[in-house]
Formats: structure tokens, C-alpha cells, sequence
């Protein structure tokens, strides 16, 4: 990762923390608003099931006041009920209702449920159980400052819990009312007999007498407020970690992409430079080419005329300086003739090199045939070749079997002449000559040899062998070009491989080679 | 019906006198015309030319050519010989001092009956003169005269 993506990447964790805390804001915000409407509903659906009570409640009141009232005034018109009888328990339906509760709470209670509580509340009722506290006297006030108003809602506190304070007017003040709640004197006797006091009495039409008052504990509903809150937000921090994780992610393709893209331009200029440079190269190689080419064209004329035009004067020389000797021989003294014969000597030697030289040449230019070519064969041919030339000379031959190599024949067949002629020529003057082609392992590789017994060298110049001219012996010793061992490293050399020679004076040499 | 003639073309003026002698000193002593280059050569065989008019009834036995000629090399006027219905069997011997394979290659692709590099050692030359001219003129049948 380089420098520059490592500063995006931290631009990167930045830019998340911000968008992480943006959604983790939005989230509450969006939170607080979802508990109010979830207390709302909660509040309404609270609501609901004590209207449904209170309705049932009044229901019950009107029941009892405008079926059962009837019944029982017109029973006693008739005689039926004596005329001082009344019961609350029958007569009175706020008595009925409140009892009536009572019974609900219990049954609510044994079915496991919180006791709701219910009052019929007046400011001045008949029972004092009805009496209205403190929140309900103002209640009562307030239904009878503003009658528009049919209902009222608050949480309240009780004993440190929450609970849902409904209240609604009941009742308001008809004149049939006053039958029983105006002036005490003017009320049924049997009341006056049953409840003492002005209690329930001195009502006036048109006011509100009572209110009915409900508070039911919230405890269960606040239980149903956390789940549906607790889940929802879940739900939407669920949401809202999506919504993050997908704008991360999308995010992280988006850099991903791009840090791709990038590496896509930058592999195409590397490859596009790659491509020019090799372009270059190439036309490099191709100009060189034709250098070489032009180069070794030039060698090849250079080399047939040196062939042709060096040789011809020499042939001339010899001929001439043997035409003297021949037709002019008495004419000439000792000292004379052994000129011409140095003459003629050295025509031979330089024809000796020319040859050599262009054998050296040669085995540089043109190209190598390899075949598989069978050195051990070609050793023996040219023993016996050496030995015919020289049938006087005793030499043993130690030639391995079977050394087969892949390479270029001619080429091969020059190597071996020259380190067998070599070795041959070195021995010349050795007792028991003995000459020995053959192959050792060195490091794994196979390294083939020629070892003769003969003159040998002194290791101290055993570098410069190989260098075209070079000679370790004077021509009076060993004849000789200083050529051949040039001509045989190029060749080995051409072939890959490599050449190296040991000796002492006069314990032979060797030259270990490969292909 | 030989006429035992031989047809030296060399350009080197030593070659060609070192060339004779090597025919005297042998014993060869049959007339030997010499060109000194193609041109010439191809004049006599062809009788144009300086020989205009000449019997071409006479053709030499042997052909001795060297193939690095003024005018016309070597190898053009064996191509020419080979070419012409009336040479085209007479024996040519490339007679040269090259010892490049391509020489060897194309003298023969082109009909030549042999090659002999000319050594420098006087004697060795003048033995290859010798065995030439036992082999050609006298051991060899020459080709039967083409008449025209």
C-alpha cells in the first residue's frame, strides 16, 4: 500500500466515524419520536379499555334509572311496594354500579389482573365513599366550567406507579333529577329516613352532579410500550447498521474500483513502455545484425581473398627459388643454396599459416549443424591416419569406446586433429609414446581428454595457450602455427562448452574438454 | 581423333610459367594454349574474337582453369562451356588456389571433372602436374568429338 492510498485510508476511517455518529443521531431522533407515538397509542389503547368499562358503567346507571326507576314508582302507585321502601341496593345505581365494580375488581383480581379503580365522583354525594378527591372536585369544576368538555386524560402517580386517569362527566342535573336531589324536604321520605344530612340533596339542574373517575395502572401497558418501542428500535438500529454497512460497502468497491482502475492504467503504461523498449531493442537488434551480417560478409571476401592472392605470390617465390636451384644449381655455392632453401622453407611455413588462419576464421563463421556424432570412431581414423603418415614412429593408442556427442562433425573432426596432431607431434621425441582419448566425470558433468606422455608445458603459461600465435616451443623444438589450440577453443566454445589444459615439462599434458 | 591439346587459363603470369614447367619437367609435351581470362578462353573455344576463323575441329583434351579470373571468372566460363553444345563434354579441371567450400560447391554443381587446389611447395605442385597429366591425357578417354 503506498503512502497516498494509506492517507485515503485513513480520510476514509474519518469520514466513517462522522457518518457512523450521523446515523447513530438520525437514529435517535428518529427513536424519541417512535417511543412518543408508540406511549400515544399505548395511552389511547389505554384509554379505550377504560371507556369501555365507564360505558359499561353507564350503561348499567341508565339501566337502572330509566327501567328500573319506572318499575319501582309505578309498583308502588300501585301499591305494590310500600310507600316508605327503599334499598340502594336496588334503588340507587351509583350503589349498584360501585358494587358492581367492586365484584369486577375481585374477578379481575382472581384472574390475575390489577384492580382497576372506580369512583363515581360528586362533590356532594348521598355515601361519602363518593366523595371526590382533591384531583376529582377540580374535575367536577372543570366539566362544569366548560361543558363542551366530555373528556378528560392524564398519567398520574400513585404509590410511585403510573396510572391512567380517565374521567367524563355523568351526570348532569334534569328536573326529574331533583325528585331525589333537590331540597331534602321535598325528597321521598324513605331517603330522608335512609341518609341523614343534605348530603346528594340541593342539586341544580343544569350542573354536572358527578363525574365518573377511572385510573387504571399503566405498569402492564408500559411492559407492551418497552417491547413495542424495544423491537422497533431494534429493528431500525438493525435498519440503520444495514443502510451504514451498505454505504461502507459500496464505499469500498467504489475505492476498490477505482484502485483498480488505476493499477489498470498503470499496468497498461508499463506495458506500453515495456512494449516501446522492447520496440527499441529490437530495431537495436536488427541494426546489429545486419552490422554482423555486413561484418562477417566482409570477413568471408577478406577471407577468400587472403586464400587466393597471399598463396599465389608464395606458390611463385617457391617455384622460382626451386627453378633456380634446379637450372642454376653449379652455378650456385653452398651458402646460396642453403638461402633458397630457407626461402623455400619459409614459403611453406607462411602457406602453413594462411591455411591455419583461415581454418581459424572459418570455424567462426556459418552455422553449427549439430548431430550426434561419434568421437571415439573419429579418434581412431585419425590415429591411423597419423600413424600412416609416419609409419616409423611407435605410439600407443588408448582410445575409450563409445564417446558419442551431439555437435557439428567437420567441426569435431577439427578438434580432435588438432589435439591428437598435438599430442602426436609433442610425443615425437618420447620413449614409449602414449596417447589416450577419454572421459572422467567432474561435478556430475562428463568431461572428455586427450593425455599424452610427451614434452609437456609449464603450467605458468598454460593461459596462454589458447591465444591465436602463441607458441610454448621454437619451431626448431616443435613446428608449428601457434593457431591450432585457438581454432580448437573457438570450436568448443561455439559448441558451449569449454577447454583447459594441464601439463608439467616433460610429464605430457592434457587437455580436458567438453561439448 | 584427340589432338592432345590442353587449354591452360591463368592470369597469373608466374602461375602460368610455373604451370609450363612443371609439363616440361614431367615430360608432357603437348601443345599448351594459354588465356589469361575468361574472355579469352571462351574466344578460342568458340573461335571469336582474336580467334575468329580458327578449325574449331581442334578442342583441347583438358581444360586447366583457374577460377579467379579478370573479365570473366572461372565459373562463368564453365558455365558457358557446359552451356554450349560444341564444349559442353570437354573436361574441365579447376585448377585453383582457393580452398573455400562454396568454390568446390559450385564448380562441380556446374559440371567441372575436378578440383585441385594448387599447393605452394613447388614440388608438391609440380607432382599434382604430373598425376593430371598422366590421369587426363593419358589414362582418360576423352568425350567424342561433337561435330558442327
Amino acid at each position: 500500500m503506498g503512502p497516498e492510498s494509506q492517507g485515503f485510508a485513513s480520510q476514509s476511517r474519518h469520514h466513517y466515524w462522522k457518518m457512523a455518529l450521523m446515523a447513530l443521531g438520525v437514529t435517535c431522533a428518529v427513536a424519541v419520536g417512535l417511543y412518543q407515538l408508540a406511549h400515544l397509542y399505548v395511552l389511547n389503547e389505554a384509554e379505550r379499555n377504560i371507556q369501555a368499562v365507564l360505558l359499561a358503567h353507564k350503561g348499567m346507571h341508565r339501566y337502572i334509572q330509566e327501567v328500573m326507576h319506572p318499575t319501582f314508582y309505578k309498583l308502588k302507585a300501585e301499591g305494590l311496594v310500600a310507600e316508605k321502601f327503599y334499598a340502594p341496593e336496588i334503588l340507587s345505581s351509583s350503589f349498584v354500579v360501585r358494587n358492581q365494580h367492586k365484584a369486577y375488581n375481585e374477578e379481575r383480581k382472581a384472574a390475575g389482573l390489577e384492580e382497576v379503580y372506580y369512583k363515581m365522583a360528586a362533590l356532594n354525594p348521598r355515601n361519602p365513599v363518593n366523595k371526590a378527591d382533591a384531583a376529582e372536585e377540580k374535575l367536577i369544576r372543570m366539566f362544569n366550567e366548560n361543558k363542551e368538555l366530555k373528556n378528560y386524560r392524564e398519567v398520574v402517580q400513585i404509590g410511585g406507579k403510573d396510572y391512567l386517569h380517565v374521567a367524563m362527566p355523568f351526570l348532569v342535573n334534569t328536573p326529574k333529577c331533583l325528585k331525589c336531589h333537590g331540597n331534602r324536604a321535598d325528597s321521598p321520605p324513605g331517603l330522608q329516613l335512609l341518609y341523614s344530612g343534605e348530603g346528594g340533596f340541593n342539586e341544580k339542574v343544569g350542573d354536572i352532579r358527578a363525574i365518573e373517575s377511572i385510573r387504571a395502572p399503566m405498569e402492564h401497558q408500559y411492559f407492551f410500550l418497552y417491547i413495542l418501542f424495544a423491537s422497533s428500535f431494534a429493528g431500525l438500529l438493525v435498519l440503520a447498521g444495514l443502510l451504514f454497512l451498505n454505504t461502507r460497502l459500496r464505499d469500498m468497491v467504489r475505492v476498490r474500483t477505482q484502485a483498480l482502475a488505476q493499477e489498470v492504467v498503470e499496468r497498461r503504461r508499463a506495458e506500453e513502455e515495456v512494449r516501446k523498449a522492447n520496440e527499441i531493442l529490437e530495431d537495436k537488434v536488427q541494426e546489429r545484425t545486419a552490422q554482423i551480417a555486413a561484418a562477417n560478409k566482409e570477413l568471408d571476401s577478406f577471407a577468400y581473398s587472403v586464400s587466393h592472392d597471399l598463396r599465389a605470390p608464395l606458390r611463385g617465390i617457391d617455384g622460382f627459388s626451386l627453378a633456380l636451384l634446379e637450372d642454376y644449381g653449379e652455378a650456385l655455392d653452398a651458402t646460396a643454396k642453403d638461402y633458397l632453401g630457407r626461402i623455400r622453407a619459409g614459403c611453406v611455413r607462411m602457406g602453413d599459416l594462411i591455411d591455419d588462419m583461415l581454418q581459424l576464421s572459418r570455424v567462426s563463421r556459418g552455422a553449427i549443424h549439430r548431430e550426434a556424432v561419434d568421437l571415439s570412431a573419429m579418434a581412431s581414423e585419425i590415429a591411423a591416419d597419423l600413424q600412416r603418415a609416419t609409419p616409423e614412429r611407435r605410439v600407443v593408442f588408448e582410445i575409450a569406446p563409445e564417446i558419442t556427442v551431439f555437435g557439428d562433425a567437420i567441426l569435431l573432426r577439427a578438434v580432435l586433429d588438432n589435439l591428437l596432431g598435438n599430442a602426436w607431434k609433442f610425443t615425437a621425441k618420447t620413449e614409449g609414446a602414449q596417447i589416450t582419448f577419454g572421459r572422467q566425470e567432474e561435478g556430475g558433468k562428463e568431461v572428455l581428454f586427450v593425455r599424452d606422455n610427451g614434452a609437456g608445458f609449464d603450467m605458468a603459461y598454460a593461459g596462454k595457450m589458447f591465444t591465436a600465435f602463441q607458441r610454448l616451443h621454437t619451431p626448431q623444438e616443435f613446428e608449428g602455427t601457434g593457431i591450432g589450440l585457438a581454432t580448437v577453443q573457438r570450436i568448443i566454445h561455439r559448441h558451449g562448452g569449454s577447454i583447459r589444459a594441464e601439463g608439467e615439462v616433460g610429464q605430457g599434458a592434457t587437455f580436458y574438454f567438453s561439448v | 581423333m584427340g589432338t592432345n591439346m590442353i587449354l591452360l587459363v591463368e592470369d597469373n603470369p608466374d602461375d602460368e610459367a610455373l604451370t609450363l614447367r612443371a609439363l616440361q619437367k614431367n615430360n608432357i609435351i603437348n601443345e599448351v594454349v594459354v588465356a589469361r581470362d575468361g574472355v579469352e578462353a571462351l574466344d578460342f573455344l568458340f573461335g571469336t574474337g582474336v580467334y575468329a576463323g580458327r578449325d574449331l575441329a581442334l578442342m583441347p583434351e583438358v581444360i586447366l582453369l583457374d577460377i579467379n579470373l579478370p573479365k570473366i571468372n572461372g565459373l562463368e566460363v564453365l558455365e558457358k562451356i557446359r552451356a554450349n553444345e560444341r564444349t559442353r563434354l570437354l573436361p574441365v579441371v579447376i585448377l585453383t588456389t582457393s580452398n573455400e567450400e562454396q568454390d568446390k560447391i559450385k564448380s562441380y554443381s556446374l559440371g567441372a571433372n575436378s578440383f585441385i587446389r594448387k599447393p605452394v611447395d613447388f614440388q608438391q605442385f609440380s607432382e599434382a602436374i604430373r598425376q593430371l597429366g598422366v590421369y587426363w591425357l593419358v589414362l582418360n578417354q576423352g568425350p567424342p568429338l561433337v561435330k558442327g
